[in-house]
Parts: C-alpha cells; sequence; structure tokens
C-alpha cells in the first residue's frame, strides 16, 4: 500500500472498523450469499439478517414491489433463529477477518435480551444491531421504536447482558426521531444506525388489489436517501455516541454526503441488490474522493458539513 | 487473490420484435459471462438508467460461447413498466447483466420419453433445454413439445424447435393454430401415451397453466420439473423477496432466485 493512501480506519464506540462501508441488515444475507461477488475481509463490518429467538418463516408472497427509486419490501423478517445461526451460519464467517455485527429483533423485552446474551456468549460476533423498526410483522419491534420509554428499556435490557458493543437501530417513522436516539444513548448504546425502512404501499390498479400480500411494506432505495439524510442531520446534533447513516445509498456521493453530515459510517443497502459489488465499488470511491481533497484521514471528512 | 464475480456490462447486437409484445435481444457478452444451464436466467438492467431500478429476471434464450466471442440472447414479453424500457433499447445501448443464475433443468436418467409443456413466454428457458437434450440424448429418446399461446402469431421459434423435437403439437386459445383450447388440455388428452416410468415432462407457462399441469399429473405419476416465477430483487439469495410457498411444513418457502427457478412440481403448493 502507498504513503498516498488515506487512513480509513473510523471508531463505533469501542468497535474499531478498517472503513466506514458497511453491509445493511436484510440486503446481505449471512454474507454467504454474497462470498462469491465481495472480498468480505475489504468490508468496514458485515451486518447480517435480523435474527429472532426462533425461526421465521416469514410472509407469504409476493414480498417485494419495486417503486420509482426504489422498493417495497414485506419480508417478515423471515430467519433461522439464533441457534440455526450460530450453528449452520456463523462458522463460515469466521474465517473471515471483518467485523460481524448481528441484528437482532424480539417481540418483547425478554426476547431482546435473550438473544443478545446468547449472541454475546457466541464466538466471532462483534457487535449488536438491535432492530427495534422493523415496520413489516405484528411485533417487529416498531412498537418499542416508536416509543421513547420503551426504547430505553430494549437499550438497557440487552445493554444488561452483553459487553458487545450496542447499536440501536432506529426507525423513520416516528416524529423526532433524535428524541428516540436520545433515549437510546440514554439506555446505554453505542451507537445508533438509521434508517430502516419508511412505510409505504403499492396498488395494483388492475386487479385492485394490493401489490404486497401483507398491504404494506418497508421503502428502500435512492428514493429515501434525503429523508436519511436529513434524520442523520437531526440526530447528530443531538447525540454524542456515533450516528451509522443508511438509506438509499447507491453511488461513492451518496456515502459522502452521510460521512460530511455527520455519520461515522454508513451501510449500503439496496444497491447491494442493483449491484453485488455495490460496497467495494464505493469503499474505492471514498478514497479516491480524499485522495483528490488532499484528506489524509477519512474522520477529516466526518462531520465536516458547514450550515 | 480469489477472482470474484461481477456485475457485468452486455452491448445489445439486436433487440426486435418476434410476435406483438415479444421481442428478441442478443447481447454482446465479456467472456467471463458464464455459460447458462437451460432453465439458468440472468438479471437485466439498463445501463445508467435510474428505471427500472431493480434487474428484470429474463431466461437465457440461447447462447453462443466460443473464442472471445459470447453472445447470449433473451426471449421476453412486455409485461409492464420495466420490460416496456427494454423493448424500447437499440443495438449499441448497454444492459448490466447478473449471471448465470439460479439452478436450471437436470436431466433424469433412464427416460426414453420427453415432454416439454410450454405456455406463451414459457418457451424461453424450455427452447434451450430442448436443444440441450436433442444433442446429448440418443436418437432413440423421443422429444414431444406442447406449445400453447392465445393467438397463432405468439408461437415463436417454431422452426428451431422442430429441430430438437421429433413432435411439435400447438395450441392456441382461438383456435388460430393447432388445437383450440389449452395446451394443458391437449397435452392431457394424449397422456395414456406416456408411461410414468419411462416418461419426464419440463413445464414452464403462467401460473394457472403449471397449477392445471400438477392436476393433471395428480393421478398421474409422472416426474415433472417446473420453472416458476416471482418479483425477484437480488437474484443470489439475500433478500428473500422471490419466496414461493413450499409443501415442507418446517420451512415453507423457497427462494426462486436460488432453489429454483426450477422446482419438482410436486414441492410446490399450487393456489
Amino acid at each position: 500500500m502507498s504513503k498516498m493512501n488515506p487512513r480509513m480506519e473510523v471508531s463505533i464506540g469501542r468497535l474499531k472498523l478498517r472503513n466506514p462501508v458497511m453491509t445493511a441488515s436484510g440486503t446481505f444475507g449471512y454474507g454467504e450469499e454474497y462470498a462469491s461477488f465481495v472480498d468480505l475481509n475489504r468490508l468496514g463490518a458485515l451486518v447480517v439478517k435480523g435474527i429472532s429467538l426462533e425461526p421465521r418463516p416469514g410472509n407469504p408472497p409476493p414480498r417485494i414491489m419495486e417503486t420509482e427509486g426504489g422498493m417495497l419490501n414485506a419480508i417478515g423478517l423471515e430467519n433461522v433463529g439464533v441457534s440455526a445461526f450460530i450453528r449452520d451460519k456463523l462458522p463460515f464467517l469466521r474465517d473471515y477477518d471483518v467485523p460481524v455485527i448481528v441484528n437482532i429483533f424480539g417481540e418483547s423485552l425478554e426476547e431482546y435480551s435473550r438473544v443478545a446474551e446468547i449472541l454475546g456468549r457466541a464466538r466471532g460476533v462483534h457487535a449488536l444491531e438491535v432492530n427495534i423498526s422493523c415496520p413489516n410483522v405484528e411485533k417487529g419491534g416498531l412498537v418499542f421504536g416508536c416509543d421513547p420509554d420503551l426504547c430505553c428499556e430494549v437499550t438497557r435490557a440487552v445493554r444488561a447482558v452483553t459487553d458487545l458493543p450496542v447499536i440501536m437501530k432506529l426507525t423513520p417513522n416516528v416524529t423526532d426521531i433524535a428524541e428516540l436516539a436520545m433515549c437510546c444513548e440514554a439506555g446505554g448504546a453505542d451507537a445508533v444506525s438509521l434508517i430502516n425502512t419508511l412505510i409505504g404501499m403499492s396498488v395494483d390498479i388492475e386487479r385492485r388489489v394490493p401489490h404486497l400480500q401483507r398491504v404494506t411494506g418497508g421503502l428502500s432505495g435512492p428514493v429515501v436517501r434525503p429523508v436519511a439524510l436529513r434524520m442523520v442531520w437531526e440526530v447528530v446534533k443531538k447525540v454524542s455516541i456515533p450516528v451509522i447513516g443508511i438509506g438509499g445509498i447507491v453511488e461513492t456521493e451518496d456515502a459522502l454526503a452521510f460521512l460530511i453530515t455527520g455519520a461515522k459510517a454508513v451501510q449500503v443497502g439496496t444497491a447491494n441488490f442493483i449491484n453485488p459489488g455495490a460496497t467495494m465499488d464505493i469503499l474505492e470511491g471514498i478514497e479516491t474522493y480524499l485522495i483528490r481533497h488532499g484528506m489524509g484521514d477519512v474522520n477529516e471528512l466526518i462531520g465536516s458539513l458547514e450550515v | 487473490m480469489p477472482r470474484f464475480r461481477k456485475l457485468h456490462t452486455g452491448q445489445i447486437l439486436s433487440n426486435r420484435e418476434v410476435a406483438k409484445d415479444h421481442y428478441r435481444m442478443s447481447i454482446a457478452m465479456p467472456a467471463a459471462f458464464r455459460e447458462a444451464a437451460p432453465g439458468q436466467f440472468v438479471l437485466v438492467r439498463v445501463k445508467d438508467r435510474a428505471f427500472p431500478f431493480l434487474g428484470r429476471p429474463l431466461g437465457v434464450y440461447a447462447q453462443e460461447k466460443r473464442g472471445g466471442e459470447n453472445q447470449i440472447e433473451l426471449l421476453y414479453r412486455v409485461a409492464g413498466r420495466g420490460t416496456a424500457v427494454f423493448a424500447l433499447l437499440k443495438k449499441g445501448d448497454f444492459v448490466e447483466i447478473l449471471g448465470p443464475l439460479g439452478r436450471g433443468f437436470s436431466l433424469v436418467r433412464g427416460r426414453d420419453r420427453i415432454v416439454l409443456i410450454a405456455g406463451g413466454i414459457g418457451i424461453a428457458p424450455l427452447a434451450p433445454l430442448a436443444r440441450m437434450l436433442r444433442k446429448k440424448l440418443p436418437s432413440a429418446v423421443t422429444l414431444d413439445l406442447y406449445y400453447g399461446a392465445r393467438r397463432a402469431d405468439l408461437l415463436t421459434g417454431l422452426g428451431t424447435l422442430r429441430k430438437s423435437c421429433g413432435t411439435v403439437r400447438l395450441a392456441t386459445d382461438d383456435g388460430s393454430r393447432g388445437f383450440r383450447g389449452p395446451v394443458t388440455e391437449l397435452f392431457d388428452g394424449e397422456l395414456k401415451n406416456y408411461p410414468p416410468e419411462r416418461t419426464v415432462i419440463y413445464a414452464c407457462g403462467p401460473h394457472t397453466m403449471l397449477k392445471r399441469v400438477s392436476e393433471i399429473l395428480g393421478c398421474h405419476p409422472i416426474p415433472c420439473q417446473v420453472s416458476v416465477e416471482e418479483r425477484m430483487a437480488c437474484g443470489v439469495g439475500a433478500c428473500l423477496g422471490c419466496a414461493v410457498e413450499t409443501k415442507d411444513g418446517g420451512k415453507p418457502y423457497r427462494r426462486v432466485c436460488m432453489e429454483g427457478p426450477v422446482f419438482d412440481i410436486n414441492e410446490i403448493v399450487w393456489r
């Protein structure tokens, strides 16, 4: 590596990342699905699909629908459950030198703590991202994510049972996202990540039925980016813990906008679906940008927004 | 340093309407694009265009791969706004291609009566299968195609299909060519000629057609592989968007992009 290459390391609390480009939960499977496309070792971190205490079959199809500049999904948190994850999915990831962040969710405080506790003991898990924001199941955590007191309680519950860094993933389907971020900080979160999907809907006018079997779904893709960026801006002003920016990041420019706004790291989500190598393209693009702007360290860029 | 698979860029050589709303797109692909097995598909996007956002899954209709040349052909029907954009593409335009993806058709040993049942655009994955089977199997193995469409002009590629298949039976909804009615009823009438222990069926077509095939085979257990469609995003098994319901109570959904698009007809719940 030449001396010209800028430093890309960032810290999310105690979690050290070799660069700020991570994958977003639910868009990168358990990592293995993309291992033939992406050198997983080059990722800042790999966030796997949301894991619950018991396996979940997910929602009946159709589960997705394209919209202008994005897509709606109602997958329903289909996952193998925490035991099978540790037994069948985690060993594959241990062969890589990449921080593995496990996204977790539960239907009750107890379930959140149980999953967190089990994963806290598993070898090869580097942090937890707590989903308090899934819009696609009856009790997908959204109830926790919308209520300031519950937000704080879930954070404390997870915090109490594990030493792993805890990242709280926030929903945009609220009036004041910064308030909820502050509650997570007060509860002991190491970081917050935002945004999860925006609740949306789409109708087949010929058949006069919803496009999604579950009627509503989570909107993601470039279409949500301005909303996500605005919310990151609102949150970075109010909390002192690191903020991870998520929402419609497809190109290098998108990731840069989040970093400049103050996100310590970014997650690339829906973009993986249209370009499996999106994370690598964005990573290289950030390096090129830093060189072009004469910056030796990505941390010089983070939060450099002048308003 | 391991070599990684990547999103390919292809350049359109031709894109012409072969029947009303049916197009054949021929694309020059880089040498690194692998050979597609019959039944495998690709995800197609228009390069540097915001819409359609997600790639559209299209079966590989033909592929010519030798030396530095690597050409694929896609046969598609304009079914919505995404494929309508594809229809406007011209020679020289660039497309992004991810693939080949999914599990294609598999050969079943010890069967000497092979039946292909195609409905409409469902011919797309079956045409390369017919070519491959004809090349691989001894001439004593019979290959019968049952091919239905709404009207005569929508039956495409018959010349080539006749070269692969010993028997080609046609059906149209309006009776403008061949049997009048669903291709499944045409096949049902010939069912007695196919002993279950000697026969294998490959089918692709609309959901209602495949469902009917499944009913017909309910009391006539011939092994049958079907290629199914579902809305899809990633194509590599990560997003779980393309779920299809199966009879496996423990794990009710399968991914069309990974475990499919070809399934055993008995695996799937036909609603």
